[in-house]
């Protein structure tokens, strides 16, 4: 069993807890020997400093753990042990560290305890077949050699990482010894580093180093600091920096735990150039990799920050979602572009009521067989129905206006994919204003063959004069149209069927929620879904997603990936353990809702903790959090 | 086998790289300097033989991987003509007022009758044993020349007893010895050699080496201690430790150039000279330090370094345990654990200034 729980997962990030009582430690810091206090602290090493005769034959480093002591009794281990490294360091010729590390290798395995021994993992071995041998082992942390001689290559450390933590079950932590600034912690975080240890603040010479949590500076020049140990008599640098590098990981744990990780990491990057740079790789190489790892389902404010929040996996992933879940109302062949608004969700906000009220005013009819699409920087393309889940009710953008080349790109390409399921002779009404918008119209116009008019060119959308437009231009629209006396659907079940296709994969709605459900409930509390008189799911106000009662999700077994098969028929006490795991499938997200299928049936639905490809890795530990059992028959 | 064949190889490649720019000087080369005799201080007069160098270095195996030496000897040596001005400087620069140490250093091994043959060996040596103010002779050798034939010989030419035979042993351990020197040698080797030298008389001398590649500065001095504790139990009475420099044309400068070696801290060497004396009193201890204070050799943070290198050369000289006693500080003694840390979890990484900030 390894030491690590993973309890929460944004990308590669974790916070990982001590697996039996699940107090949380990482990312954290380590101290690289005994600290005065070792609060703020989430281990200590005893490393003799410096050595002396009576250390010589000292082969083995212990590494205790700060963990509370009421629960003493309770943990898996409070010690760690460094024993014995490979000879030869990371950046040694390829000709003789192979077989040193092979070596190493086999020492390793033959150590009495390998669930709290520390392996010494070297950066360019990683691809040695032998190291998987360690991976397999119950080995939970690995010193990461060699790291820090990739940071100035943006390319080489976001490779090494990726391939890394892909490689590896998410309840292995990496330690990075050494000197690191904080200022880059929170990229390294990200990209799944789990520990830094204190030498950034003994890192500290006459002319030393003053840190700042985004900075460093020559301790000859730098901003007041009125921390207590910077004002006392006398002052203490090691302190300071070391009190310093305590909140920059607690800051981290605390933004991991809110679900606001990625935002923090978009404004860091930007203070050393080259891990900007790293980042945008990332963003741009293994975006799917860290989209399958971030939380679909949340309650998180979602703060943009700039140009790297376009491409921030929650917003890639919401993109894809609408291009490959979304389906409009059959019956729908006129289409309202909408810009957004500040407020959310969409409809509770002064601009779209404006909106609401014009389109009623050409007739209660015309809702009947409309779509409205919310043009908005950075989701892109909004589907009205959509507007109540996370991120959309949540998310948050400098105002600017601006639209870049890439976001007019992008915003094109899915609002043509969402109206190629439209029926030819949609008309498409464009209550947009401004730059960007207009060259997103005029290119949905070169590549489409739709019938588009512009109902806010002239003036501001919620001009009287624009507003106005919209009722008349909606009247004609209507007159022109065959009148069909299809029954309209209820925007309210058409709203989960959009919400149910999003969340577990296309058709899921359709199947779920026929138009004789009843829901029950009133916004802003939860909302009932009967079907027969029967509580079929339930629709969660705060993440704007559903809840399924197994026995029903059953209906839906063929078109949801939200799958993990299990190894027995019955699923035990409220956690689905790694070894019950078959096969998780690799869509699952964290916090997602996923079903847990034995023989092809649905015996119980969880909230998945990490993506389903970490569950597959994991060999012990929780995977998902029961949330409803299918009753056992006796 | 004694040697790491890829290792070597990749030694050996440099080496042969590096060879055609050997220089051609034939002169004998001599200084005069203070220097710590048995029980007192004294005065030095080292000899560097223009020998065709060390025949380690030369063999395909190339030799130690800090090693340059071989660079400065010339390819064709001339002994009558080293006998000759070795005789005449003797003659000329000898005082009747001070007692000497008399050093004969070849950048290779005294001993090895391919470098020097024996004829000359013998002949230098009787030629010492002609003054009386020479108290000590020293010559190096590594462990496989010598011989107890050859000591025989020698003992006819001269007192053993103001021998002294320095071997460059560098570490005790054979694991540093093969991987990361390319020594050639063994620790066993160096206790048969050195308990020959004890059996004829003469004095052995153990030189180690501070921070060879590949080994972090924290497992080097712990390596220094343990190497202290094995051959001070041989019953050997001095030692001295030499700090790395940093040599052109070697797989070292090589690891250096490309920032994967940092020479070793002042503090570190400041530390061995207290532990090891203070553990071992009567241990005749010597640090020698080469380009002290420059990156290229051991050096702190650039303004404490002459301070340090003072102190530990006052040490040396006067083997007074006193002189190391007086604290110094310098805020760069925080760098230099965390530097130690780090090195020694991330085995031998240096911490390079640009990567970290
Ligand atoms: S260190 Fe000594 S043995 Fe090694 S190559 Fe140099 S001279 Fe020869
Ligand atoms: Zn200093």
């Amino acid at each position: 069993m390894r030491f690590f729980q993973p309890i929460k997962q944004i990308g590669y990030s974790r916070t990982l807890a001590e697996t039996r009582t699940h107090f949380p430690i990482s990312p954290g810091l380590i101290a690289i020997n005994q600290p005065e206090i070792t609060e703020g602290y989430a281990a200590v090493f005893d490393m003799p400093f410096p050595p002396k005769f009576d250390d010589i034959n000292k082969i083995e480093y212990d590494l205790a753990w700060i963990l509370p002591e009421d629960k003493m009794d309770k943990y898996h281990s409070s010690k760690f042990q460094l024993t014995e490294q490979p000879f030869y360091p990371p950046f040694a010729d390829e000709s003789f560290i192979v077989s040193d590390f092979e070596n190493y290798i086999d020492r390793f395995l033959s150590s009495p305890k390998l669930d709290t021994a520390i392996f010494t993992l070297l950066i360019s071995q990683i691809n040695n077949p032998r190291f998987k041998e360690i991976m397999d082992t119950e080995c939970s942390l690995y010193i990461l050699s060699g790291l820090t001689s990739l940071f100035n290559n943006q390319r080489r450390i976001t490779e090494t990482l990726v391939q890394l933590r892909e490689m590896l079950s998410p309840d292995i932590a990496l330690y990075a010894p050494g000197p690191i600034s904080p200022s880059l912690y929170s990229f390294l975080v990200y990209m799944g580093i789990d520990f830094f240890d204190n030498s950034f603040a003994h890192y500290v010479s006459k002319n030393g180093y003053f840190l700042t949590e985004d900075q460093v500076y020559r301790q000859s020049i730098h901003p007041k600091c009125y921390c207590p140990h910077c004002t006392g008599p006398e002052p203490n640098l090691f302190k300071h920096n070391e009190m310093v590098t305590k909140n920059t990981l607690s800051r981290i744990r605390y933004s991991i735990e809110r679900g606001i990780f990625r935002a923090q990491v978009e404004k860091d990057v930007h203070n050393n150039v080259s891990f900007a740079a790293a980042l945008k790789r990332v963003d741009t190489h293994f975006n799917e990799n860290l989209r399958r790892r971030t939380p679909m389902i949340s309650s998180s404010p979602v703060r943009c920050i700039g140009e790297e929040s376009f491409d921030r996996p929650l917003i890639t992933e919401f993109r894809e979602r609408v291009r490959e879940r979304y389906k409009p109302d059959p019956n729908s062949n006129l289409v309202i572009l909408l810009p957004c608004s500040a407020r959310k969700p969409y409809s509770f906000s002064r601009t779209h009521k404006f909106f609401h009220k014009a389109m009623r005013n050409a007739g209660k009819g015309v809702f009947k067989s409309l779509t409205e699409l919310i043009i908005t920087s950075p989701l892109s393309v909004v589907p009205h129905e959509l507007e109540d889940i996370y991120p959309v009710k949540y998310y948050d953008i400098p105002v600017s206006g601006e639209w870049s080349e890439k976001e007019i790109k992008v915003t094109a390409e899915l609002l043509n994919n969402v109206l190629s399921h439209f029926p030819k002779d949609t008309v498409i009404v464009n209550h947009t204003h401004g730059g960007g918008y207009e060259d997103i119209v005029e290119k949905i116009r070169t590549t489409s063959s739709f019938d588009i008019r512009n109902t806010a060119k002239d003036a501001s959308p919620t001009s009287e004069k624009s507003l106005q437009q919209l009722t008349d231009t909606l009247i004609e629209i209507q007159q022109t149209k065959e009148k069909d006396e299809q029954k309209g659907i209820s925007s309210k079940v058409r709203k989960i069927q959009a919400v149910a296709d999003f969340e577990y994969g296309l058709g899921s709605g359709e199947i779920l929620f026929p138009y004789s459900v009843r829901i029950k409930g009133k916004y802003p509390r939860d909302q009932h879904i009967y079907l027969d008189k029967e509580h079929i799911a339930t629709y969660v106000t705060r993440s704007g997603y559903l809840s399924l009662f197994p026995k029903y999700a059953n209906l839906i077994l063929s078109k949801t990936e939200n799958i993990l098969e299990f190894g027995a028929e019955r699923v035990s006490g409220s956690n689905i353990y790694a070894p019950g795991v078959v096969y998780a499938n690799k869509r699952i997200q964290p916090n997602d809702e996923i079903f847990i299928v034995h023989e092809n049936q649905i015996i119980a639905t969880a909230t998945a903790l990490v993506s389903g490809s970490d569950m597959n890795k994991m060999t012990s530990g929780i995977v998902a959090e029961v949330k409803k059992k299918v009753r056992s028959k006796k | 086998m004694k040697i790491n064949k890829n290792f070597a190889e990749k030694i050996n490649r440099i080496r042969e790289a590096e060879l055609p720019s050997r220089s051609h000087t034939r002169k004998v080369v001599f200084w005069e300097e203070d220097t710590r005799l048995l029980s007192e201080q004294g005065k030095a007069l080292v000899f560097i033989l223009p020998t065709r160098g060390c025949s380690w270095a030369l063999s395909k195996s190339g030799g130690c991987s800090i090693c340059g030496y071989v660079y400065d000897n010339p390819q064709q040596p001339d002994f009558t003509l080293i006998l000759s001005s070795f005789q005449k400087i003797l003659k000329n620069k000898l005082n009747k007022e001070f007692t000497y140490s008399v050093k004969i250093f070849t950048s290779g091994s005294f001993l090895d009758t391919k470098e020097v043959p024996e004829e000359f060996q013998l002949k230098m040596l009787e030629e010492l044993s002609q003054y009386e103010v020479i108290k000590e002779v020293v010559v190096e050798s590594r462990p496989e020349y010598i011989k107890d034939s050859l000591l025989k010989n020698i003992s006819k030419k001269i007192d053993m007893s103001i021998l002294e035979i320095a071997i460059g042993l560098e570490s005790s351990s054979n694991s540093i010895l093969m991987n990361s020197i390319n020594k050639g040698f063994f620790w066993e080797d160096f206790e048969k050699a050195a308990s020959k030298i004890k059996e004829n008389g003469a004095r052995v001398k153990a030189y180690l080496l501070f921070k060879p590649p590949f080994v972090s500065e924290y497992d080097s001095m712990r390596d220094m201690l343990l190497s202290v504790t094995k051959i001070v139990s041989l019953g050997i009475d001095t030692i001295s430790i030499n700090a790395i420099s940093i040599h052109r044309g070697t797989f070292l400068s090589q690891l250096f150039e490309k920032n994967e070696y940092r020479t070793p801290w002042l503090w570190s060497l400041l530390y061995l000279c207290k532990e090891i004396k203070e553990q071992y009193p009567d241990l005749r201890l010597i640090c020698d330090i080469v380009a002290g204070g420059n990156v290229k050799g051991a050096h702190n943070c650039g303004e404490c370094d002459q301070h340090v290198i003072k102190v530990i050369k006052e040490f040396t000289m006067s083997q007074d345990i006193g002189v190391l006693n007086k604290e110094i500080s310098c805020s760069c003694k925080y760098e230099w654990k965390s530097n130690l840390i780090h090195e020694k979890l991330s085995i031998s990484e240096p911490v390079i200034q640009r990567n970290v900030l």
